[in-house]
C-alpha cells in the first residue's frame, strides 16, 4: 500500500449549537488517509461519523462549526474555510459523496442524465453531446446497461440498487481523489449489497480512488476495508489495519462492539449486547466516555481522557489497559471465534 | 400522455353533461313566476301560452333534447327578468371582460409577488423576511377581507388622491381593487411555496447535489424552488379561471360593472333561464380548471402517469 497521506485531520474538535446548548459532536479527533487506500469509520449511531466526513466537504448544518483543529489537504488547511466559493473547490471535484439511501438522493423531477451531466460541467467542463458521451461510459461503468437510453428516464423507473448505480456514477463523474461512502449499502436488499460493494470496489482500481466507508456493519467492513478506524462518543479510539483491528482489537469498545457480531453467536445463547447507552455530547466527557459502559474501566478512566498508545506503528489505540501500570486485561474470550481466514464475517 | 389527456376530458365532459342534467332540472322545480316579468299583470291562459310557447309543457327529455340541442348551438337563452330579452351571452360577453382583466391582473401582481416572498422566506428561515412574511400572512388570514378592503379602499384612495368608485378608462382606479384582490392569494403562494421549499430543502437529493459541488444559489433554483413549485402549479389554472367569475365585494365595493355579483343577483330575481345558464358557466369553469391543473402535473411531473404503468428496472 501507497504511504503518502493526502488527507490529514489533526485534533478536530466540531460544535453544534442546539436550542441554546452546545453539542461537542466531534471531540479532538485525528486521523490520516494514504492516497489509494480504503478507510472504514464504524460505531454506532451518533458516534459522529457522518457529522466528521461532512466537515471535510463543509456539508454540515448551519448550527455547526469547527472549533479547533485542522483539516490538511492538498496543502491548505479546509478548517480556516469560511466562504462557499473556498469549499466548492472542495466538493465534488476533490471529494465527492455517496449517500446512504439511494431512494431519496436523486432528484425525482430531473433525468438521470442531466443529474450525471450538471457534474460533468461543473468538474470537467463537459456539455452537449461530449457530455451525453460521457454520461453513458460512467452509467455503462457502474453496471447500468443500454445507457444512452436509461439516461434519459427519471429516478423512479430505476430499482433502489440501480439508483444507488447512478448515485454512484454522479460521484465517479466528479473525478474526485477521495469518496466518501456513507453507509453505502445500508438501505438496499442484502442480495444486491454485495454487489454494489463489488462494484465500488472496482471503481476505486478503475479510476484509483481513495475511499472512506462509514458503516456500523461490521460485515461491509471485512469486506472492503484495508484500515479501520472505531468511532465512540465523537472520538476514534481506536485505528489500524483491518487484520489489526479484526484480530487483535485493543480498545474495550472494539470489544465490545466484536462480541455483539451476531456471526459469532451460538444458537441457544444470549446475543451479547453492550449495556447502557452512549454518554450524552451536551455534557463535557470526562475520563474515558466508554468507561460506565466498559467491564474493564480502571479508576483512571473516570478521572482523564486516555492517550493513545502505539500497539504497532500502524494500530493505535486510546485506552488506559495500555499503560504499562495497567493490569493485564484478556479480552472477551467471544473474539477468538472469529476466523483468521478472513472473508467469514460477511457470510460468502 | 395523449390516451390519458383524451380520458380525462371525456371524464370532464361527462361530468359537466350530468352537471347539467341536474341543473336543468332543478330549475324546472322553480316556480314559473322566473319565466316572466311582469306574471302577476297576466292572465292564466296567456301565461299557458307562453310557457307552450317556450316549451316548458313539453315532457321533460323532450325538454332537456332541445336544452342541449340549443346549447350546441351555443344559444344560453333569453334573460326572462333581469334583463327582459336580451340574449344572455350577450349579458355574459359585455360583462365578463372587466372581470377577466381585474383577474388576470391580480392574478399575475400575487404570482409576482408571492412566490419571491416564499422564496425570499425559505432561504431566510427565522431571519427578517420570514418573519416580515410571517406576520404579513398572519394578518391578512386574520383579519376579515371585508375589513381590510374597506380600509384599503378608504386610506387607499385618499393616499392616491383618486376617487373611491372604479373608472375603467382611468388606469390609476384600478389599483385599489386589484391590489385588494390579490392580497389573499400573495399570502397564499408565499406560505406554501415557503413550506414546501422548506420541505425540499431537508432532502437527500439536495444533499448530494451540495456534495455534487453545485453552488447553494443554483441548488435553491434548480433543484429546490423548481421542485416546490410543481404541487402549487396545480391550483394555477383553476384560479385563473375562477377569475373570469369576478369577486363579488371587490366588484360591488369599487361598482365594477363585471360578472362578480351576477349569480347573486339573477337568483333573487328569480331569472330561470339566467340561473341555468350562469351554473353551467361556473361548473364549466371549474371543471375546466381541475382538468387543466391535472394535465400540467402530468406534463411537468415525470412520477404522474396515469396512462400506464411505469416500467421498472
Amino acid at each position: 500500500m501507497n504511504k503518502d497521506v493526502i488527507f490529514s485531520v489533526r485534533n478536530l474538535n466540531v460544535k453544534f449549537s442546539l436550542r441554546g446548548r452546545v453539542l461537542h459532536a466531534i471531540r479532538d479527533v485525528s486521523l490520516d488517509l494514504y492516497a489509494g487506500e480504503s478507510l472504514a469509520i464504524v460505531g454506532e449511531s451518533g458516534s459522529g461519523k457522518t457529522v466528521l466526513t461532512k466537515t471535510f466537504m463543509g456539508l454540515n448544518d448551519a448550527n455547526g462549526w469547527v472549533d479547533s483543529g485542522e483539516i490538511l489537504y492538498g496543502g491548505r488547511d479546509l478548517a480556516k474555510f469560511t466562504t462557499e466559493k473556498e469549499w466548492l473547490t472542495i466538493r465534488g471535484r476533490e471529494i465527492a459523496m455517496i449517500l446512504q439511501d439511494p431512494m431519496t438522493s436523486l432528484n425525482p423531477l430531473k433525468t438521470i442524465g442531466a443529474q450525471i451531466g450538471e457534474a460533468l460541467k461543473l468538474h470537467q467542463g463537459l456539455r452537449g453531446s461530449e457530455a451525453r458521451q460521457r454520461t453513458a461510459e460512467i452509467l455503462t461503468d457502474v453496471g447500468i446497461e443500454d445507457a444512452a437510453h436509461r439516461a434519459q428516464q427519471y429516478p423512479h423507473q430505476f430499482s433502489g440498487g440501480m439508483r444507488q448505480r447512478v448515485v454512484i456514477a454522479i460521484a465517479i463523474a466528479c473525478q474526485p481523489r477521495i469518496m466518501i461512502c456513507d453507509e453505502p449499502t445500508t438501505a438496499l436488499d442484502v442480495t444486491i449489497q454485495a454487489q454494489i460493494l463489488n462494484l465500488i470496489r472496482n471503481l476505486i482500481a478503475k479510476y484509483n480512488l481513495t475511499t472512506v466507508y462509514i458503516t456500523h456493519d461490521l460485515g461491509v467492513v471485512a469486506h472492503v476495508a484495508d484500515r479501520i478506524a472505531v468511532m465512540y462518543a465523537g472520538d476514534i479510539v481506536e485505528v489500524g489495519t483491518a487484520e489489526e483491528v479484526f484480530y487483535q482489537p485493543q480498545h474495550p469498545y472494539t470489544w465490545a462492539l466484536l462480541s455483539s457480531l451476531p456471526q459469532l453467536g451460538v444458537k441457544g445463547e444470549k446475543l451479547y449486547s453492550i449495556r447502557g447507552t452512549p454518554p450524552n455530547l451536551f455534557h463535557k466527557v470526562r475520563g474515558d466516555a466508554f468507561a460506565p459502559r466498559s467491564d474493564y474501566a480502571l479508576n483512571i478512566d473516570y478521572m482523564e481522557r486516555p492517550p493513545y498508545f502505539d500497539v504497532s506503528p500502524t494500530h493505535r489505540v486510546r485506552s488506559w489497559l495500555h499503560d504499562p501500570r495497567a493490569p493485564r486485561a484478556v479480552p472477551p474470550p467471544v473474539l477468538s471465534r472469529i476466523n483468521p481466514e478472513g472473508g467469514s464475517l460477511y457470510g460468502e | 400522455m395523449l390516451k390519458y389527456i383524451l380520458k380525462r376530458v371525456a371524464a370532464a365532459v361527462l361530468t359537466l353533461i350530468i352537471i347539467l342534467s341536474v341543473v336543468f332540472i332543478l330549475v324546472r322545480q322553480m316556480p314559473i313566476e322566473g319565466y316572466f316579468d311582469n306574471f302577476d299583470k297576466l292572465d292564466k291562459a296567456v301565461i299557458d301560452a307562453r310557457l307552450q310557447q317556450m316549451g316548458l309543457r313539453d315532457p321533460i327529455f323532450t325538454q332537456m333534447k332541445n336544452f342541449f340541442g340549443a346549447l350546441l348551438r351555443g344559444d344560453l337563452g333569453t334573460s326572462a327578468r333581469y334583463s327582459v330579452g336580451a340574449s344572455i351571452s350577450d349579458i355574459i360577453v359585455k360583462k365578463a371582460p372587466i372581470s377577466i382583466r381585474m383577474g388576470v391582473l391580480s392574478m399575475a401582481l400575487s404570482l409576482g409577488l408571492g412566490i419571491p416572498l416564499g422564496g425570499a422566506m425559505a432561504r431566510s428561515k427565522s431571519k427578517l423576511w420570514d418573519k416580515f412574511g410571517t406576520v404579513f400572512i398572519v394578518l391578512v388570514n386574520a383579519v376579515p377581507a371585508a375589513v381590510y378592503y374597506i380600509f384599503l379602499q378608504a386610506y387607499g384612495s385618499n393616499a392616491l388622491g383618486i376617487s373611491m368608485l372604479f373608472e375603467e378608462s382611468n388606469p390609476v382606479s384600478w389599483i385599489l381593487p386589484v391590489f385588494s384582490m390579490s392580497l389573499g392569494s400573495i399570502a397564499y403562494y408565499a406560505m406554501w411555496l415557503r413550506r414546501y421549499m422548506l420541505d425540499e430543502m431537508n432532502k437527500d437529493y439536495v444533499k448530494l447535489a451540495r456534495a455534487k459541488g453545485v453552488k447553494n444559489s443554483t441548488v435553491t433554483m434548480q433543484h429546490v424552488f423548481r421542485n416546490a413549485f410543481v404541487p402549487m402549479i396545480q391550483y394555477i389554472p383553476s384560479t385563473l379561471l375562477f377569475t373570469i367569475s369576478g369577486s363579488i365585494y371587490i366588484e360591488s365595493l369599487y361598482s365594477i360593472p363585471g360578472m362578480g355579483g351576477l349569480l347573486v343577483d339573477v337568483i333573487s330575481r328569480q331569472d330561470n333561464p339566467m340561473v341555468q345558464a350562469l351554473v353551467m358557466i361556473y361548473s364549466c369553469i371549474g371543471i375546466i380548471g381541475m382538468l387543466l391543473g391535472d394535465v400540467l402535473m402530468v406534463l411537468i411531473d415525470p412520477r404522474i402517469s396515469f396512462a400506464r404503468k411505469a416500467e421498472v428496472r
